[in-house]
């Protein structure tokens, strides 16, 4: 059957259908089942949830205050950044301000996080897409050490000894016939072009950024006192500032605050070093395979993030961009207002939920969470072992939010495209810069590569900001401001009978949002709005795709059992499926 | 041993009912649970912080919990001392361990002691030792409430002490009972205020019956005599 | 089957012999044990394949994952290359789909009884399971499956071992913790969310060097790192002793670095080791960054009442309301219960009286 989606897209369902159940290299779980024509070519694509824990639920009569907590544990991978958005929409119902320390030392961790996310996405989820490390074996060490020196003169690791190190680490690895994580991997399969050299130097990052992350977030850890899951406040944050009082051991100080400042210039580094030129690098030998664009060129939302000022989340005030695009049209940036019961709205058609009544969509301070768990009537297999999915029925744990309708497609990309498109002088720098180094045309970025660049050129966009923000804690301080919490109405007491509140953050993934409800001191409701609800989202009524789904299709697939093109394209998506669904 | 009728010549009849030990147990549980419960209160809610000095100056909390500990020693081996007169003391001695739930003629009494309460009974009967609704109460909120007390107190205490200590050895599967060591304190916290109402009660009832019912209560427990005002121990 | 040993991989990495030797005592170190233990390490690594895990994954948040690649000794690079053979993770591995699942099966086939199986999230039973779905069917049976010829099984972090955020009230998807669907295996808990990275490979690297599961608590927690409390070594203990406590956020006593009891620090109750060995390789820990312990390592913390009460709501009876609240207000009825009780015994008492009913005093008598 062939259909034409609103949104744009052919649908044709006749083919051979693939099915790859478990996705891999994300967090969580996630189906995606495809069908080919004759060629090979992907013409429907379905992507599907595939676990629900109803943290919605859980929530619902808690202490507000408490519910950073529990968001935070939405995800692991993405930790603090609901934690983050959970105290940001109860100081938005309570009326709460935060002292101006505790906006800096919030931007740092968020910068943090969005950093650290985007090097283990890129090297430790994303990279075996695109680096075959079997063919790293055939790679001459000294011809691996030149290319490094090409690509990133500054490095310091970059001897023909080193290289050999780890190459010999590798061959004694696949020799002893225990290939661990790189078992059954696609290695023989011709999509992967890359030069057995490049393959090394990759191999070789893929080590050294499993060892730098880890530090990259001990930002968290001064200031959150762990990672994964760190410690917010509503209110600011939990850790004080005494830089030369008695007890300054147990609060920020000067030691704290070099190590911060060591660790930003060390992330700054491999952004710069290792990172950036290993995208360009990698993306020099697959300029050509420009699949994957999907809603990118059609629309793209981001809320926006990094105020500058503390409590003022006006789009003038936040470092990274705010602006919904629609219909491919770059010239018209909307401005987007999560209050605005018409702009975000979610729909459960095609997800396991239920409302009252089908085919409408809901504002998430109205929103509800009703589990509903059946397959279409077109599905094959049983309840408990399902073989094909009928996407016409209820086929996702993810609900379909919708932008005034619109499908949209949220994350590093499309903050830069709306970035761009609002003319963000440093993104505009950047990505031209990206683009001319590759010599590629503007429209290349509407594409995997393009998903997977704006995340590396985001990343080191975040170091800069880091820095800024260091600069701006330490100033403050030594202006005489120590002040990290504002408690005035941290007592229930104190709070109105009834208060809503949104809080909002771009997460590495994208544009994030909580909707709370308080009533009596405890949560009436709490809804999140996640940026992979967003683009794995499933259809809605009307029949528009979601951004995964939409990114897959007239992809051509080189062997149609090994899925690497799907993956290669839903990865740059950085899925994470727990917290899809919550 | 047998109640022993000391003074038959006055319409006042007294018999010994509580023997020394059982006393001296008495007001020294009294103590105990009184400074128990003080500590107790202060653990769950500190006073405010005091002094701002070095913190090896002072150890307010630290006493605070210290005498806690020590008074819910005093309290435990004072319980097994009490347990052990059970055994050896006259058959008064045994009522605050069982109730004699067999027994029709106890059942009747209960409820006569509880319409005497109600104001339903014009006169009190006396009883030479607990009158049925006191045992009652006794077992219930006494018994049963100092002894869980006792167990979630070490329980709590073996986390301190350790695991491989006596008191994780003998109390620490307490804790996983309950679940987790946070439940324990507050089931610990709650036993507190179980205690206090008994507490509240029996002080209340101890004097009132002094006052109004044909036997002496509060000097009892004090010289041990249960003086009948009418002369008749029935 | 040619399998290299741990000494194979560091000797041929260009790692001498002196620092694999430093590299042993330094692990003996991690896992609190004497320099007498470096040879028996040393011995270990030297001759032992590499030890085959399959890592699943049920409701989590990857937190646990996340947390065991910030290991810093050992590095998590060297434990998945060099210590053990992760031949499953759905979070880490190259294959995808079929090829993963054939993984999978293979596995377990080749090393029936020989492999550990390490246990991220918990499987939902609600739903036939199907809250969780790999593969197109419920997690609860690769979990099963996977258990059915495992060695041992690992339940990292409180998800697999309690239940964790999802299994809080009302648990909408009946998320169960592993030993409550397997009953026949050992299964060490490794409580946390997440568990401190070095915890996680200081348990693995525990069992491959000595060959053996850890010694266990009463509730299967390796008792070198969780048989003492949070508050049993946190260095701010002299404050609680003291009773200097921070009193609100920020205020002096917060800068001062005092106690955080009345914060609603959960410390005094919290099995873990983030007070000695703290996280991120012993930068900071919760409390030393000014938040109080909210428990994460404990059984059902997530229904403990707030993380920032120290005397919390009581969920045994649904009652919103502390200890002390609850006690009060049940001593206040029992105290107005005697206050009337005792006010009409009086009048009736004043009544008899008047009828000259009343058993005469002692005094009376004398
Ligand atoms: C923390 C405070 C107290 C506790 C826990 C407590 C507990 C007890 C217990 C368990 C008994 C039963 C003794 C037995 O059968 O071995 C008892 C008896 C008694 N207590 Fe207390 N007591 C306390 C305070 C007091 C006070 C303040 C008084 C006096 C005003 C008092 C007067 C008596 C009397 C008169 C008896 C004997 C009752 C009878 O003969 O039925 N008690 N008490
Ligand atoms: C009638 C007897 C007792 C009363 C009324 C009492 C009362 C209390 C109270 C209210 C708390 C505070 C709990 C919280 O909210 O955290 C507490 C804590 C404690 N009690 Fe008791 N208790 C009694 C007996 C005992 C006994 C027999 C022991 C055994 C040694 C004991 C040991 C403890 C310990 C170890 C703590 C915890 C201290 C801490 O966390 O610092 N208690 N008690
Ligand atoms: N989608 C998503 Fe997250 C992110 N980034 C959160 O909001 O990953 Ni775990
Ligand atoms: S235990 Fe906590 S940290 Fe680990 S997966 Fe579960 S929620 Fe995440
Ligand atoms: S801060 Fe917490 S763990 Fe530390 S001493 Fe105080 S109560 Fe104990
Ligand atoms: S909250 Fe968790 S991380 Fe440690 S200090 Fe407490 S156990
Ligand atoms: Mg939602």
């Amino acid at each position: 059957m062939v259909v034409q989606t609103p949104n744009g897209f052919t649908l044709d369902n006749s083919g051979r259908r693939v099915v790859v159940d478990p996705v891999t290299r994300i967090e969580g779980h996630m189906r995606c089942e495809v069908n080919l024509d004759e060629n090979n070519v992907i013409r429907n694509a379905v992507s599907t949830g595939t676990m629900w824990r109803g943290l919605e639920v859980i929530l619902k009569g808690r202490d507000p205050r408490d519910a950073w907590a529990f968001t935070e544990r939405i995800c692991g991978v993405c930790t603090g950044t609901h934690a983050l958005t959970s105290v940001r929409a109860v100081e938005d119902a309570l009326g709460i301000t935060i002292p101006e320390n505790a906006n800096s030392i919030r931007n740092l961790m968020q910068l943090a996080l969005e950093i650290h996310d985007h090097v283990v996405h890129f090297y430790h989820l994303h990279a075996l897409d695109w680096v075959n490390p079997i063919n790293a074996l055939k790679a001459d060490p000294k011809a691996t050490s030149e290319l490094q020196q090409a690509v990133s003169p500054s490095h310091p690791l970059s001897s023909p000894g080193y290289f050999r190190d780890v190459q010999n680490r590798l061959k004694k690895f696949v020799e002893s016939g225990q290939l661990g994580l790189f078992k059954n991997g696609y290695w023989t399969n011709p999509a992967y072009k890359l030069p057995p050299e490049a393959d090394l130097m990759a191999v070789t990052h893929y080590l050294e950024a499993l060892d730098l992350q880890k530090e990259i977030v001990k930002i968290h850890t001064i200031f959150g006192g762990k990672n994964p899951h760190p410690n917010w406040l509503v209110g600011g944050v939990p850790c004080p500032i005494n830089v030369d009082g008695t007890g300054a051991v147990g609060a920020i100080n000067m030691e704290r605050l070099n190590l911060v400042k060591s660790i930003i210039d060390m992330t700054m580094e491999f952004n710069r070093n290792v990172y950036i030129p290993d995208v360009k690098a990698i993306g020099s030998f697959y300029k050509s395979w420009l699949y994957g664009g999907g809603l990118s060129s059609r629309a793209c939302l981001a809320y926006g993030d990094i105020p500058e000022r503390a409590n003022d989340f006006s789009a003038e005030n936040l470092h990274l961009p705010r602006g919904a695009i629609i219909n491919g049209k770059l010239d018209e940036v909307h401005d987007v207002d999560l209050r605005d019961p018409e702009q975000v709205r979610e729909y459960v058609d095609h997800s396991w939920y239920e409302y009252d009544q089908p085919g409408v969509s809901l504002h998430p301070w109205e929103g509800e969470t009703r589990p509903r768990y059946e397959l279409g009537p077109n599905a094959k297999g049983t309840k408990t072992n399902i073989i094909e999915l009928d996407e016409g029925g209820k086929y996702s744990w993810i609900k379909a939010p919708r932008w005034k309708g619109h499908a949209m497609e949220v994350g590093p990309l499309a903050r830069y495209i709306v970035g761009y498109a609002k003319g963000h002088e440093r993104i505009r720098e950047q990505v031209d810069g990206f683009l001319s180094d590759l010599d590629l045309p503007f429209e290349a970025i509407f594409s995997t590569l393009g998903r997977t660049a704006a995340r590396a050129l985001e990343s080191l966009y975040c170091c800069e900001l880091q820095l800024h923000f260091y600069d701006k804690l330490v100033t403050n301080i030594r202006n005489g401001d120590t002040t990290t919490a504002n408690v005035e109405k941290w007592d229930p007491s104190t709070w109105p009978k009834e208060a809503k509140g949104v809080g909002q953050t771009e997460a590495p993934r994208g544009a994030l949002g909580h909707w709370i409800v308080i009533k009596d001191g405890k949560i009436e409701n709490y809804q999140c709005v996640v940026p992979t609800t967003w683009n794995g989202s499933p259809r809605d009524p009307a029949g528009n795709i979601g951004a995964f789904e939409a990114s897959l299709m007239n992809t051509p697939v080189e062997r149609a059992e090994e899925p690497v093109e799907i993956l290669r394209t839903i990865h740059s998506f950085d899925p994470c499926l727990a917290c899809s669904t919550h | 041993m047998t109640d022993t009728v000391r003074d038959q010549q006055s319409s006042c009849v007294s018999i010994y009912v509580y023997e020394v030990p059982v006393r001296i147990w008495h007001w020294t549980n009294a103590l105990a649970i009184t400074v128990l419960a003080v500590t107790g209160y202060f653990i769950g809610s500190p006073p405010p912080s005091m002094g701002t000095g070095e913190a090896y100056d002072q150890f307010i909390f630290g006493y605070i919990r210290f005498t806690h500990f020590a008074a819910g020693y005093i309290l435990a081996v004072a319980w097994i001392g009490r347990i052990y007169w059970a055994f050896v003391g006259n058959h008064h001695a045994r009522e605050l361990f069982y109730l004699p739930v067999w027994d029709r003629r106890w059942w009747q009494d209960l409820f006569t002691v509880v319409r005497w309460y109600l104001f339903l009974e014009r006169q009190p009967k006396a009883f030479v030792g607990h009158n049925p609704l006191a045992r009652l109460a006794m077992f219930f909120f006494f018994t049963l409430g100092v002894t869980f007390m006792i167990f979630t107190g070490f329980a709590l205490y073996s986390e301190g002490a350790g695991q491989g200590s006596w008191q994780d050895a003998l109390f620490g599967w307490v804790i996983p009972l309950f679940g987790q060591s946070q439940d324990v304190h507050t089931l610990h916290h709650l036993g507190m205020w179980w205690i206090i109402i008994f507490v509240i009660i029996h002080v209340y009832v101890a004097i009132r019956e002094d006052i109004m019912s044909r036997t002496t209560i509060v000097s009892t427990m004090i010289s041990g005599e249960r003086t009948f005002k009418d002369g008749n121990p029935d | 089957m040619q399998t290299e040993t741990f000494y194979d991989v560091m000797r041929r990495q260009g790692i001498t012999r002196r620092s694999f030797m430093k590299f042993c005592s330094l692990t003996a170190a991690a896992l609190g044990l004497g320099p007498a233990f470096v040879p028996k390490i040393a011995h270990a690594m030297q001759t032992k394949p590499r030890t085959p895990v399959i890592w699943v994954h049920g409701l989590e948040c990857t937190c646990c994952s996340e947390s065991f690649i910030r290991s810093a000794h050992p590095l998590a690079k060297d434990v998945v290359l060099s210590m053990i053979s992760l031949d499953y993770d759905d979070t880490l591995m190259a294959a995808a789909g079929h090829q993963a699942e054939a993984a999978f099966e293979d596995t377990i086939e080749k090393y029936k009884g020989n492999y550990i199986l390490a246990v991220e999230g918990n499987p939902p039973l609600n739903e036939d399971g199907m809250f969780c779905i790999v593969g197109g069917k419920p997690f609860v049976d690769q979990l099963r499956r996977a258990a059915e010829h495992a060695k041992a099984i690992i339940s990292w972090g409180a998800c697999a071992s309690y239940g964790c955020v999802q299994a809080a009230r009302p648990n909408p998807t009946r998320a169960t913790p592993v030993h409550k669907v397997i009953t026949d295996k050992p299964i060490i808990k490794v409580p946390g969310c997440p568990p401190i990275a070095e915890v996680m490979t200081g348990v693995i690297t525990y069992m491959l060097t000595f060959d053996r599961l850890p010694e266990l608590d009463r509730q299967g927690r390796p008792k070198m790192f969780y048989s003492q409390r949070i508050h049993d070594k946190c260095y701010r203990r002299p404050h609680f002793d003291a009773g200097q406590f921070v009193e609100s956020w920020d205020d002096e006593n917060a800068r001062k670095g005092y106690c955080l009891y009345k914060m609603g620090c959960k410390g005094p109750t919290t099995y873990n080791a983030c007070s000695t060995i703290r996280w991120n390789d012993g930068v900071s820990f919760p409390i030393q960054s000014g938040h109080g312990c909210i428990g994460c390592s404990e059984d059902g913390f997530w229904d403990n009442g707030s993380f920032y009460d120290r005397l919390t709501n009581i969920k045994q009876f649904g009652i919103e309301a502390n200890a002390d609240e609850v006690g009060l207000a049940a001593a206040g009825v029992v105290g107005a219960g005697v206050a009337v009780h005792a006010a009409v015994s009086a009048l009736k008492r004043a009544q008899m009286k008047r009828q000259g009913a009343v058993p005469e005093k002692i005094s009376e008598e004398a």
